[in-house]
């Protein structure tokens, strides 16, 4: 270990300090000492809350409920459990709905990215995507069951003319048993999320023109487009695309809006199942209730595993495919059959919004006519009287869990730099293990954990369970551009005198204004859509716009329904369009010479 | 106080192997020319000696300055002022303020007052004068290089590193540079070591040259 090279952490202060008399030691100041702790209290600010949830899920599973007096360690929870009626489908229901939306978001944005990797149309088809990515899962949810309800949209496009309907017919869409709607509205809404987790990979530049140049010799060996990508690309751009696409794996499999907006009742899901019976007056429902979060773990950690073991069989598999040399497996074909799904998914997702936007304003609106008969301000009108609350709980509850997202991502990736070492494995790991782990399973948990410490403040609670989520993305998003800022800044502004603090927050900062703001339109994004850990943390007693949007999801008005989806979609819309526009006016390069 | 920068009995590694070792002495406006390939270790005495040595390398030995032990305290305390060969201006400040971001702050008053008529004297010296709210960018190489040898003089540092300063100045530029840089350095009495391909860099250094080896 050097002596005199790396004096910046305390480790080597005290090493350098006993191996001279002569001279004297310097203090560590406190933002560098700050910087250095930063990563252990992110881990713990992790670990605890997840780990701790999870503990407090699995001793009430087997009985053991203080508060209910039961402390025998029992299977009653299991055996109640087991005798549900409908738990094979409700089982088979997640399992089902988890694992096709998934694969369908994976193989259709594969299949996009095949077909127009090097085209100008990769970039548009981003470009009308990417918004989808900050829409919250409920809004998204409300508008597909808009546009596929036996009066909605897609029935009024096609009636009477084509389907001979007068009447709105009596369709099984959205709530049909067998979840197609569900598996509709997640392949729509995580489609964009994957195809853009690839771009971005893709933007990494080292990766991204190694991949570039690989499919260019691909192609003038002769390889088809399509089959040029899946042979010399996709190899190695998947690494980089499978966590994101376990977490979406894990999510879908668990999630709760998605399925109480476009499932069905009878049964539903288990996580929906699960989170009526832990809201259940009937205490004694939650050992079943806990019995059954440990059942939804194991589901998606099995999920998990199904997906890793097919990999590693499709590897094997395909690796003489790879190596035959075969060009073209009807790459015409392909191309043609991804251009029309494409355009399919893209008007589907159009169409969703439009029919949205024209509930939120439609007054009278008679079944078969596409248009309403008159447009009013009226729901927006009466939605704002009783927004209040909500918009403001929604916006403070954001605002506090991503400000203390952002600082500690900074603080944890400025120790990454003073080390001069990545994180561990384990750290990168444990933060994204809120996102693998099935929130129904630990949240219970977790607000069972609140409750011990504290039941007073709902508010803190909430904002703490939504830093859990928040955290992952603006570390995900931050990091790389942290990473690839040029070190020789910092090593000019030390060298000038400049104080680790003041080349954090006088260098570094400023350059990773864009990046940053991204960041924190994004941990907002995140924040804003929360149903489940706003609903549990909360105790029922913090409304946001997203609880509100769901609880009226189901309700009487569609046209308040959607009023409230669209102000759904407003809120992390305008944090990223601000996101954009600003770096255009502060800390641009080139032309600030009049400041 | 005849200044002087001092390197006491410098092994460096990498990876566990020993890459140069080096024990040297460069008073007030000496500069000492450090040849060698890439890959020779060049650029990884200069990391050691401001503190800023990446993973992967390791070090024995220490730096002096004016005899006081410096190599223990981390960059911003060793003011030891580097020039790259990109002039690294902050491209968030502008010309003025980024030679604002080098004067060291002092705590009296009319503080601010002077700040600004040392910013416009340093940079009449150089030719740069009414320049202050140019944005750095704007501004030719040669320009640049001026400005980041202004940055780097008025921190005040008591040595001055060069790393392959000029490599990316056309020819003319190049020798008018180097005179100006060198004409500094001996005026503030400044050791200096410069790290170069350039055997003219080397002669118009004037003083002592290490050759490194693969």
């Amino acid at each position: 270990m050097s002596q005199d090279s790396n004096n910046k952490t305390a480790k080597h202060n005290v090493n350098s300090a006993t191996n001279s008399g002569i001279t004297a030691p310097y203090k560590l100041d406190l933002f560098t000492r700050m910087v250095s702790l930063s990563p252990k209290i992110l881990l713990l600010l992790l670990v605890l809350p997840v780990l701790g949830g999870l503990t407090s899920v699995l001793l009430p599973a087997f009985s053991w409920v203080p508060a209910l007096e039961q402390t025998t360690l029992s299977l009653q929870g299991f055996n109640d459990l087991w005798q549900t009626p409908g738990l094979t489908q409700m089982v088979a229901l997640s399992i089902a709905t988890g694992l096709i939306s998934t694969l369908l978001a994976f193989v259709m944005s594969s299949m996009i990215l095949a077909a127009f990797f090097n085209s100008i149309w990769l970039t548009r088809i981003e470009r009308l995507l990417s918004p989808i990515l900050v829409i919250p899962h409920a809004a998204a949810a409300i508008a597909v069951g808009f546009l596929i309800a036996p009066s909605g949209m897609f029935s009024r496009l096609i009636s009477p003319w084509l389907s001979g309907w007068e009447l709105a017919p009596s369709g099984i869409f959205p709530h049909d048993p067998y979840g197609i709607s569900i598996i509709l509205g997640l392949t729509l809404k995580e489609l964009p999320f994957l195809l853009l987790m690839a771009l971005g990979a893709l933007a990494q530049p080292e990766l991204g023109k190694k991949l570039r140049q690989q499919y260019k010799v691909a192609l003038n060996l002769g390889y088809y487009p399509i089959t040029a990508f899946f042979k010399a690309v996709l190899p190695i751009l998947y690494p980089f695309l499978r966590l994101p696409i376990l977490a979406v794996l894990a999510y879908a499999s668990a999630s709760v809006e998605m399925p109480l907006i476009l499932g069905p009742n009878t049964p539903p899901t288990l996580a929906v199942t699960i989170m009526q019976w832990f809201s259940d007056v009937d205490l004694n429902l939650r050992i079943k209730a806990s019995a059954g979060a440990l059942l939804q773990l194991v589901l998606t950690g099995g999920l998990i595993a199904l997906w890793l073991g097919a990999e590693k069989i499709i590897k094997t598999c395909f690796n003489g495919t790879l190596l035959n040399g075969k060009r073209n497996y009807a790459d015409v074909v392909w191309q043609k059959i991804t251009a029309a799904l494409t355009t399919i998914v893209i008007g589907f997702i159009l169409l969703a919004l439009i029919g949205l936007m024209l509930w939120s304003v439609a007054g009278f609106w008679r079944f078969p006519a596409v248009l309403p008969e008159q447009l009013v301000l009226l729901h927006f009108q009466s939605a704002f009287t009783q927004m209040g609350t909500p918009l403001f709980n929604t916006l403070t509850i954001g605002i506090v869990s991503t400000v203390f997202a952002i600082v500690l991502t900074l603080l944890c990736l400025e120790a990454e730099q003073l080390n001069k070492k990545s994180i561990s494995t384990f750290t990168s790991f444990i933060i994204y293990l809120p996102l693998l782990v099935p929130s129904i399973a630990f949240l219970f948990g977790l607000v069972w954990l609140q409750q011990l410490v504290n039941n007073q403040t709902a508010f803190f609670n909430v904002a703490f369970t939504h830093l859990l989520f928040v955290l992952p993305y603006v570390f995900l998003s931050l990091a790389s551009s942290y990473r690839r800022l040029d070190p020789r800044f910092a090593h000019v502004a030390a060298s000038l005198g400049a104080t680790p603090a003041k080349v954090f927050l006088q260098i570094k900062l400023p350059q990773l204004f864009a990046p940053l703001l991204i960041a924190i339109a994004l941990g907002l994004a995140i924040s804003f859509g929360q149903y489940l850990p706003t609903l549990l943390a909360g105790g029922g007693r913090i409304a946001t716009i997203t609880t509100e949007a769901v609880t009226l999801a189901n309700g009487a008005s569609r046209r308040t329904s959607a009023v409230y989806a669209i102000i759904q979609m407003a809120l992390p819309l305008i944090g990223f369009i601000l996101a954009w526009i600003l770096p255009k006016y502060f800390f641009r390069s080139g032309s600030n010479s009049n400041r | 106080m005849q200044s002087s920068l001092q390197i006491r009995d410098l092994q460096l590694y990498r990876q566990g192997k020993l890459l140069l070792s080096l024990d040297e002495q460069i008073a007030g406006g000496e500069i000492l020319t450090v040849m060698g390939p890439s890959g020779s270790g060049k650029s990884s005495l200069l990391n050691w000696l401001t503190g800023t040595l990446p993973n992967g390398f390791t070090a024995t030995g220490e730096v002096w300055l004016n005899d006081k032990k410096v190599s223990h305290l981390p960059t911003h305390l060793r003011r030891i002022g580097v020039l790259y060969q990109d002039a690294l201006l902050l491209s968030h400040l502008s010309v003025a303020g980024n030679l604002a971001f080098a004067i060291p702050k002092s705590n009296k008053k009319g503080d601010r007052q002077q700040r600004s008529e040392k910013i416009e004297q340093a940079l009449e010296q150089v030719g740069l004068a009414g320049m202050e709210n140019r944005h750095p960018d704007n501004l030719s190489g040669g320009q640049q290089a001026r400005v980041a040898l202004l940055r780097t003089l008025l921190s005040e540092p008591k040595a001055i590193l060069l790393d392959e300063p000029f490599s990316k100045l056309d020819t003319q530029l190049r020798v008018d540079t180097r005179q100006l840089v060198f004409e500094q350095i001996r005026t503030h009495k400044l050791p200096a070591i410069i790290v170069t391909h350039d055997h003219s860099d080397a002669e118009a250094a004037n003083g002592k040259v290490i050759h490194l080896d693969l």
